[in-house]
């Protein structure tokens, strides 16, 4: 289980265990009372792929497909693959034996390019030195379901006695509230919440429900918010 | 194009186009990309175990196989239940009149672990409807994009940008108590949490 360190709104802190929620997986596919596998396999070779095929037969090579089946390799095509290494290929095609360059690049929700810088590392920070704690954020259940697309879940939970205490006064005052409160990261609060290094950030709501003595203490994360993009029919 | 989601509610059908919302139409998207030493873009590719053969893009497939490595055509396979019992197919519900519960209450939205989310233009909207949901009123439908074996919940929600549905499976959290303590163990069950480069 993962850790998290968290800070409440009366800027008390303890490190907790998070877990995903994670919806039951449903039907898979299959025969009735049959085992089968679900495999990778070889379906072409080099010679078999489309640049391939149009210098040996030209652009409309369907007929010598038919004809001779130039792009099956007998030999090759069919052999089930389980344990291969991944490669790079340079812009020759030849296997790269130097570590490549790294960019990242940004590109506008037009497509077109923003940005192009030296690859960097983001480290995750969620449990940092510097905990997770509560902005001065908060909305309306109501309101954070119509505004954001929750694309995770994730159970907040208790390792001890004092923690339960801690979870369980957080949970029950979200809930009191009907509120949602959204949590930052980093020295000032302000920064999304990253889970791992080179991660996802994501914009972390946390919302409380408590039936009795239990509690479910929710970090509800998104990246997404509902909203129609510029140009878009609606 | 995808046909519309129909809905019905008290007795007055509306209509929507759907678009799937692309984070990226909104945001952009951050893109790591490795180059060679001339400043060219790598293609990625594989090697097998014993070197002796590079795999590139194009030259994979994937299928079901039996136990005497047969192929299993994609036609002849069903959905099964956890004890392997076969499950009714569903239909698409796109085109297909469905009725909306609720409105329900915001945890049955937060409980959704969602898969998708469309924009909905609407054809023919009831007003009534309209007001609901721009009072902050969500309901529920079935939602099934094509014929399958793996029925979705979808939720209608609307605000001052437009109207969506958020399609996904049902995902209730256990509830916590005092005495069942969460075990810290070494085992990360988080492993398939992805590698992303997409950033803010």
């Amino acid at each position: 289980m993962r850790k998290i360190h968290l800070m409440n709104e009366a800027s008390r802190d303890a490190t907790i265990v998070i877990d995903t929620v994670k919806a039951e997986s449903g039907p898979t596919m299959g025969l009735p009372g049959k085992k089968i596998n679900f495999r990778r396999y070889l379906a072409a070779t080099d010679t078999g792929l489309h640049e391939a095929l149009v210098a040996a037969h030209g652009e409309t090579y369907a007929q010598a497909l038919i004809d001779g089946d130039p792009e099956i390799d007998v030999e090759q095509v069919g052999k089930f693959l389980t344990d291969t290494t991944p490669v790079f290929l340079s812009a020759s095609g030849e296997v790269l034996h130097v570590s490549p360059h790294l960019v990242d690049v940004i590109f506008g929700p037009d497509g077109g390019e923003r940005e192009r810088k030296e690859a960097s590392n983001i480290p995750g920070n969620v449990n940092d030195e510097t905990p997770v704690r509560w902005t001065g954020r908060k909305l309306p259940r109501g309101q954070a379901i119509t505004r954001f697309s929750f694309r995770r879940t994730i159970a907040v939970k208790h390792v001890d006695g004092l923690t339960y205490d801690f979870l369980y006064a957080m949970a029950k005052s979200l809930a009191e509230e009907d509120a949602m409160v959204m949590l930052g990261g980093g020295s000032k609060g302000k920064e999304p919440l990253i889970f791992q290094e080179n991660g996802t950030p994501y914009r972390g709501f946390l919302e409380g429900r408590v039936d009795g003595p239990r509690y479910k203490l929710l970090l509800h994360l998104s990246n997404l918010e509902l909203r129609v993009p510029d140009g878009a029919a609606s | 194009m995808a046909k519309p989601i129909i809905v019905n509610w008290k007795g007055v059908q509306s209509s929507f186009k759907i678009t799937k919302l692309d984070r990226s139409k909104l945001y952009g998207k951050r893109q790591r990309q490795v180059l060679d030493p001339g400043g060219d873009r790598c293609e990625r590719a594989e090697l097998t175990r014993d070197g002796a053969l590079l795999i590139r893009t194009g030259m994979t497939a994937q299928g079901y196989f039996d136990g005497e490595g047969t192929w299993v055509p994609n036609g002849d396979l069903v959905g099964l239940d956890k004890a392997g019992e076969p499950v009714p197919k569903v239909a698409s519900t796109l085109g297909a009149e469905e009725p909306l519960h609720g409105p329900v209450d915001p945890t049955e939205v937060l409980d959704l672990s969602i898969r998708s989310v469309y924009i909905l233009d609407p054809e023919g909207l009831d007003p009534d409807l309209q007001k609901r949901l721009l009072g902050g009123d969500v309901f529920r439908f079935a939602f099934n994009y094509r014929a399958d074996y793996n029925a979705e919940t979808a939720f209608l929600v609307g605000n001052k940008s437009g109207f969506f549905a958020l399609v996904g499976t049902p995902a209730p959290a256990d509830w916590c108590e005092l005495e069942t303590v969460a075990q810290e163990t070494f085992d990360d069950d988080d492993d398939d949490d992805e590698l992303d480069f997409e950033m803010f």
